[in-house]
């Protein structure tokens, strides 16, 4: 029953562009007379990884002369939650075009990803700095409009929740640790599962026949008039510029239009 | 109940005698490491940090290794910030030759920053010489061994392996500098070695398009449109480019510009902007009939050295012209050969008797000239950034840098250097012209920050029709 293959990377996308959010997160630190003494972009990366790959990229040479160049951020995901407050109908489907197909899609499912933002400063200073360029933008929510589904063209509003700022300042105890100072940011992203996506079997609708009757019984009321309308180019494409052609035919001859031969008898 | 008088409990005599012993010892058995002290640039009063220092002195001394079976500490581990390196190492060195041939330049140093101290600092760097690496005193010990006779020798200094920001390290000693030198925030600057001047010859004609006038300047451009002139009855047809700026997300029509006016027009041309997706521009223009103007210009050599575009300026016509009209063009530059590309006709000009001079306006630096030092701060000449130097390459005449600091009342730029303008060594002297910015590889040694793949990641996934407050895209 399952086992359709298709995958769409949306929790990808979604874990992409939270993560862009904080991408150009600077921290700035003054000299002695209070100018401006060195700028530093915040380096952001998603905190899982290969634990051999961390090891022959950040540590290539064996001897790094330093413990670790700070400030840094790193964001994961932590959880993945149905929300059911915003689920539509189970059997509700939607079409969509693409190049003139017509793809038939299920209702998306609502699910929560639950992300997690940390800040590591070697100095308060510099987390306040991050920080307070973080938190005005989320109030509590920022929308980011994500192409979701790129086959369909399916772009939603992704509203990513500040949930939760919390922060650890191991500044106590005695001089054989060094102080910590991470600051946790935690986030929901309200963004939609889609399952496969099918060809429609229904296709383009590229002309409309209407017979009229004299009257509502059809077995006995004679055939008086058809109308029909074609798109205009006839190759149009729904994203086109395109007109409408009508034409009107006007009958006595008592025929029946049959679907299934698709000719008057 | 009092000590025996019979017993001396330590005599100053024996103290002397066990403090050359332990020096003796730690002179046979210990290692060289340099000692770093921190000066303090800035600190933080309210929530009590440095938040800028500098080591930039160094001072040579014996140390025995406590833990001579290996570093002590957590080792390599990955943590969600990437690799931290929790390496640890114990110290112990003499008190008297600290105090005697340490203490004594410390103090000397009181006008920099550094409170006056007779003894090892927490927060001063160690650099171990056997591991390359440099390690932060986190704690100093004085007490161990405790007392004997009545005195201690020695104090052990606890380190772990330096936690690097921005502090700047400039001991004078390479070895120790060029450690760090591609360590942290680190942005790259091309620049121009030998510049060239762009030449120009213009082009004269008769019967061409004075200037050409944008009624309207249309909307809706996706991409640029074609500026079609109508055909000339006998001579050079005269062809133009339309230039399209963006305001409020909407594209229009900002200039256009002749590449050629053309000649043997006896009429206005008709002007048609089409294509480029948008509609309603419209442009018309004026023409001279009689009497020669600059019609197109002929680039003769492109030059180098260019980050923006040059100046041009064209000889005026030469007297007994009655109501001489210079002409005006307009060059380009390319960012790929930092030459001019081409040089665009503005206004044709009228009364030339004769082919006017063109000179073109030279790049900022001729002769880009001198080394950059290690470490010597560096200042834009046009935006009146400073940084330091981290690393400079003269053959490829790539100058890496970090401390970029712009004096712009705190606010940040992404550009915080003026392409075209003259980057000079404080030190040095060294002298050349920027060609380009670039932060891309800003911890190309570190391989953790991610900043820019995510960017261009997310750029193909996330409608920023409005504007992008968190990048540049």
């Amino acid at each position: 029953m399952l086992g359709t293959y298709f995958y769409h990377e949306i929790i990808r996308k979604t874990v992409i562009s939270f993560g862009t959010l904080f991408n150009q997160i600077y921290i700035v630190h003054k000299d002695g007379d209070g100018n401006n003494n060195s700028q530093i972009r915040v380096p952001i990366a998603y905190g899982p990884m290969q634990k051999f790959l961390a090891r022959i990229e950040q540590q290539p040479n064996l001897n790094k002369p330093i413990q670790i160049t700070l400030p840094r951020m790193s964001f994961e995901m932590t959880s993945i939650q149905y929300d059911p407050t915003r689920k539509a109908s189970l059997t509700q489907t939607f079409k969509a075009c693409e190049g003139g197909n017509i793809k038939k899609v299920f209702m998306p499912v609502p699910y929560n990803l639950g992300f997690e933002l940390n800040i590591l400063c070697k100095l308060n200073d510099d987390a306040l700095q991050i920080v307070e360029q973080i938190l005005p933008f989320f109030q509590p929510a920022f929308n980011l409009t994500i192409d979701l589904v790129d086959s369909i063209g399916e772009k939603r509003d992704i509203p990513m929740i500040l949930d939760n700022v919390s922060f650890q300042d191991d500044y106590e105890g005695d001089f054989s640790t060094r102080r910590a100072l991470i600051y946790t940011l935690q986030f929901t992203a309200k963004t939609y599962l889609f399952g496969p996506v099918a060809d429609s079997s229904d296709g383009l609708i590229r002309k409309v026949q209407v017979d009229m009757y004299s009257g509502t019984d059809t077995t006995t009321a004679k055939r008086e008039m058809r109308y029909t309308v074609v798109p205009d180019p006839i190759n149009a494409e729904p994203d086109d510029d395109f007109g409408f052609s009508e034409n009107w035919n006007f009958f006595s001859d008592s025929k029946t239009y049959s679907p299934t031969q698709q000719i008057d008898i | 109940m009092a000590l025996n008088p019979f017993f001396l409990q330590g005599s100053l005599s024996e103290q002397r005698l066990v403090q050359d012993l332990i020096n003796e010892q730690l002179k046979i058995y210990g290692v060289d490491v340099t000692y770093i002290p921190r000066k303090f640039v800035r600190t933080q009063d309210i929530i009590r940090e440095v938040q800028s220092s500098k080591f930039d002195d160094n001072y040579l001394i014996e140390a025995y290794i406590v833990n001579y079976d290996g570093y002590g500490g957590s080792g390599d581990i990955l943590t969600k910030f990437g690799m931290s390196i929790r390496d640890e190492l114990t110290l112990v060195i003499s008190k008297e030759r600290f105090e005697d041939f340490i203490t004594p330049f410390m103090g000397q140093d009181q006008d920099d920053g550094i409170v006056e101290y007779h003894r090892p600092r927490e927060g001063d760097l160690v650099y171990f010489p056997l591991g390359q690496r440099l390690f932060e005193i986190k704690f100093v010990e004085h007490e161990q061994p405790f007392y004997q006779l009545n005195k201690t020798y020695v104090y052990e200094l606890k380190c772990e392996l330096f936690e690097f920001e921005d502090e700047v390290i400039d001991t004078s000693i390479p070895e120790i500098d060029s450690r760090v030198e591609d360590k942290g925030y680190i942005t790259t600057l091309s620049l121009a070695g030998i510049g060239t001047t762009a030449t120009a010859t213009a082009v004269m004609g008769t019967g061409y398009i004075r200037r050409i006038y944008l009624n309207d300047d249309g909307s809706g451009f996706t991409s640029t449109p074609t500026v079609a002139i109508s055909t000339s009855p006998t001579g050079d047809t005269a062809s133009a480019v339309a230039i399209t700026t963006s305001k409020g997300g909407v594209v229009s029509v900002s200039e256009i510009y002749m590449t050629n006016a053309g000649s043997g027009y006896t009429t206005a041309p008709s002007i048609t902007i089409s294509g480029g997706g948008g509609t309603g521009a419209a442009a018309t223009c004026s023409i001279e009939t009689s009497g020669n103007g600059v019609i197109r210009y002929q680039v003769t050599g492109i030059g180098s050295g260019y980050a923006i575009s040059p100046g041009i300026q064209i000889e005026n016509p030469i007297a007994p012209v009655t109501y001489p009209n210079p002409a005006i063009g307009l060059a380009v530059y390319s960012p790929s050969t930092t030459g001019i590309s081409t040089i665009y006709v503005i206004d044709a000009g009228a009364g030339y008797g004769s082919t006017p001079a063109v000179t073109v306006q030279g790049p900022p630096v001729l002769t880009g000239s001198g080394d950059y030092l290690f470490n010597e701060i560096i200042t834009g000449s046009i935006s009146g950034t400073t940084a330091r130097v981290k690393s400079w390459n003269a053959l490829r005449s790539v100058l890496e840098i970090s401390y970029v600091a712009v004096d712009d009342n705190g606010r940040i730029t992404t550009t915080p250097f003026t392409p075209g303008e003259s980057i000079v060594g404080s030190s040095s002297s060294a002298i050349y012209s920027l060609i380009s910015y670039d932060s891309d590889d800003a911890y190309d040694s570190d391989k953790y920050s991610e900043n820019d793949e995510i960017e261009e990641a997310a750029d193909l996934l996330i409608d920023f029709s409005e504007s992008n407050p968190f990048g540049n895209f």
